[in-house]
């Protein structure tokens, strides 16, 4: 039985900027680090921040990524380039149900785990269920309300080392996708996507007149108003990828869609 | 008609002007270059060319673990499997893995494994493919370095890279980097690998005869070779990034 009630029906709009500020424009350096480079050998006035750590001697600031050196008042922090998606409670995630079983749903949301979606947690609480003193609606026992394959978008409400993620669909734009586009890049450049306080990813709902939600898992949904405009969106966030740690990203992308809108002329 | 190859080496594995069969000088390298990113599916790739040896490494993970009981409870764990292609040697290797295969696969799982932080990923494994496409001496070698830059690529956080050459002794004199005729026919052989994190060593197998003078000496020529595939492995983890910064700032960083 579908449940209309807590399915997203305003329009999505990105809710994450707790990251935004990692790939901010002027406080990273444009050095690139590769593992075991030495950062700095001052270490009474720097400390290892993210992404570094101490050589065995104390002699030294070591970066443990690949990433970009970014010095913060007295941190020494690798924003890193490569990586994978380590969830944290409150991180709102696009999870594809893979399997289900009476008691709960697996669900892949592009981490070592596979996250678990009780059935309690698919319906709101305190409302009152059941109609007139009739039958209670058993929904939040069972697991029929989504099917294997759906898409869905979840909040993680625990995550740790050893146990697998717990999601949540209830919420605010949480709950399953019945259209659109999910594409997949690299996590670590969700936040070059989003762009300080969200400016990147309203310059690409703009142009290109679609709707997007990032997610911190590495997956966008997108919707356009047309095939081309999602074709044009996917390039786009391509792009952004692939040159996610050159300075002026913003600037060069709004050029690159209105110059691709002229040649594949769309307006 | 089958093809017949003896076993045969020659007496001296110098030239008459004092170079190696190849044409190298004692402790020359032969020609490297590396290449990361190279498979699309993989979570980090590396592709490497040490004179005649060519070796594809694929790294995945963190990810589940497979069969379960591998598992630990406290600790990530990191599986290696190194293989030869059957058209890697001059003879047809069988596909199996061998017994040889399988030390390998251990010698380079224990190089590597402290680098990684396996502790921050209890129950999940990081594993590492490394095809030996054709080797020609010192493969257990490339592969370390290969697997280094694969894993730095995957954007798994590690202490440093690891870096390995072999140290050999042929016609009682020590060279640098020994190619496959020089590994069989020599009289020692001594694979190291180094971590830069402290500069320690991580690999060490010796096979031969060698007395304690010139063992010392062997390591101080790795640190020197190590010191410059290390700038290679380097170069080749930045090339990729920097390219596309320099396409788009004009020339400078």
């Amino acid at each position: 039985m579908e449940d209309e009630k807590n399915e997203p029906n305003e329009e999505p709009t990105t809710d994450n900027s707790e990251d935004v500020d990692e790939f901010d424009d002027e406080e990273i350096s444009r050095d690139l680090v590769v593992p075991g480079e030495t950062l700095t050998e001052d270490t009474k006035t720097f400390l290892p921040g993210r992404g570094t750590i101490f050589n065995k001697d104390r002699t030294k600031i070591i970066s443990l990524n690949i990433g970009l050196k970014q010095v913060k008042r007295n941190y020494i922090n690798v924003i890193p380039l490569r990586g994978f998606y380590t969830p944290r409670p409150g991180d709102k995630v696009i999870a594809l149900v893979t399997d289900k079983n009476p008691v709960k749903y697996i669900c892949d949301i592009n981490a070592k785990d596979r996250g678990i979606l009780k059935p309690k947690n698919t319906v709101a609480r305190g409302k009152p269920r059941g109609y007139r003193g009739g039958a209670p609606d058993r929904q939040d026992n069972s697991t029929e309300k989504y099917k294997i394959g759906d898409i869905l978008i979840v909040k993680v409400l625990s995550a740790d080392r050893l146990n697998k993620p717990e999601l949540t669909t209830v919420g605010k734009y949480l709950g399953k996708r019945r259209d659109g586009l999910v594409i997949t890049i690299d996590p670590p450049k969700i936040p070059r996507v989003i762009g300080r306080s969200g400016s990147m990813i309203k310059m690409l709902k703009d142009l290109t007149k679609s709707n997007i939600f990032v997610t911190q898992n590495g997956r966008i949904w997108l919707k356009g108003e047309n095939l081309a405009h999602e074709r044009l969106l996917i390039d786009a966030i391509r792009k952004i990828e692939k040159e996610a740690h050159t300075v002026g990203l913003t600037d060069r992308m709004s050029e690159y869609i209105e110059n691709e809108k002229k040649i594949r002329g769309m307006n | 008609m089958p093809l017949i190859i003896k076993d045969e080496y020659p007496e001296k594995l110098f030239r008459e002007d004092g170079k190696r069969l190849d044409g190298r000088d004692k402790n020359e390298l032969r020609p490297i270059k590396m290449e990361v990113g190279v498979l699309e599916n993989a979570d980090g790739s590396a592709y490497l060319e040490w004179g005649n040896n060519k070796i594809y490494c694929a790294v995945y993970g963190p990810r589940e673990v497979h069969p379960h009981h591998l598992a630990k409870p406290d600790r990530g764990i990191l599986r290696v499997f190194y293989r030869m292609a059957t058209f890697s040697v001059f003879e047809r290797k069988r596909p199996a893995p061998g017994r040889r295969e399988k030390e390998v696969s251990m010698v380079i799982t224990d190089c590597l494994k402290p680098v990684l932080f396996l502790e921050l990923y209890p129950g999940t494994s990081f594993e590492v493919f490394i095809n030996v496409l054709d080797a020609d001496g010192g493969t257990r070698c490339a592969c370390v370095t290969v697997a280094a830059l694969a894993l730095a690529d995957a954007g798994i956080p590690m202490r440093s890279l690891v870096t390995a050459v072999a140290i050999g002794k042929i016609d009682g004199e020590l060279i640098t980097d020994l190619s496959g005729i020089e590994d069989k026919a020599g009289e020692a052989d001594l694979p190291c690998a180094m971590t830069w994190f402290n500069e320690e060593l991580s690999l060490l197998q010796f096979d031969g005869k060698m007395d304690l003078d010139e063992f010392n000496e062997s390591l101080g020529l790795a640190k020197e070779a190590i010191s410059k595939i290390y700038e290679i492995q380097l170069n080749a983890l930045k090339k990729k990034y920097i390219e596309i910064q320099e396409e788009y700032s004009g020339g400078e960083k």
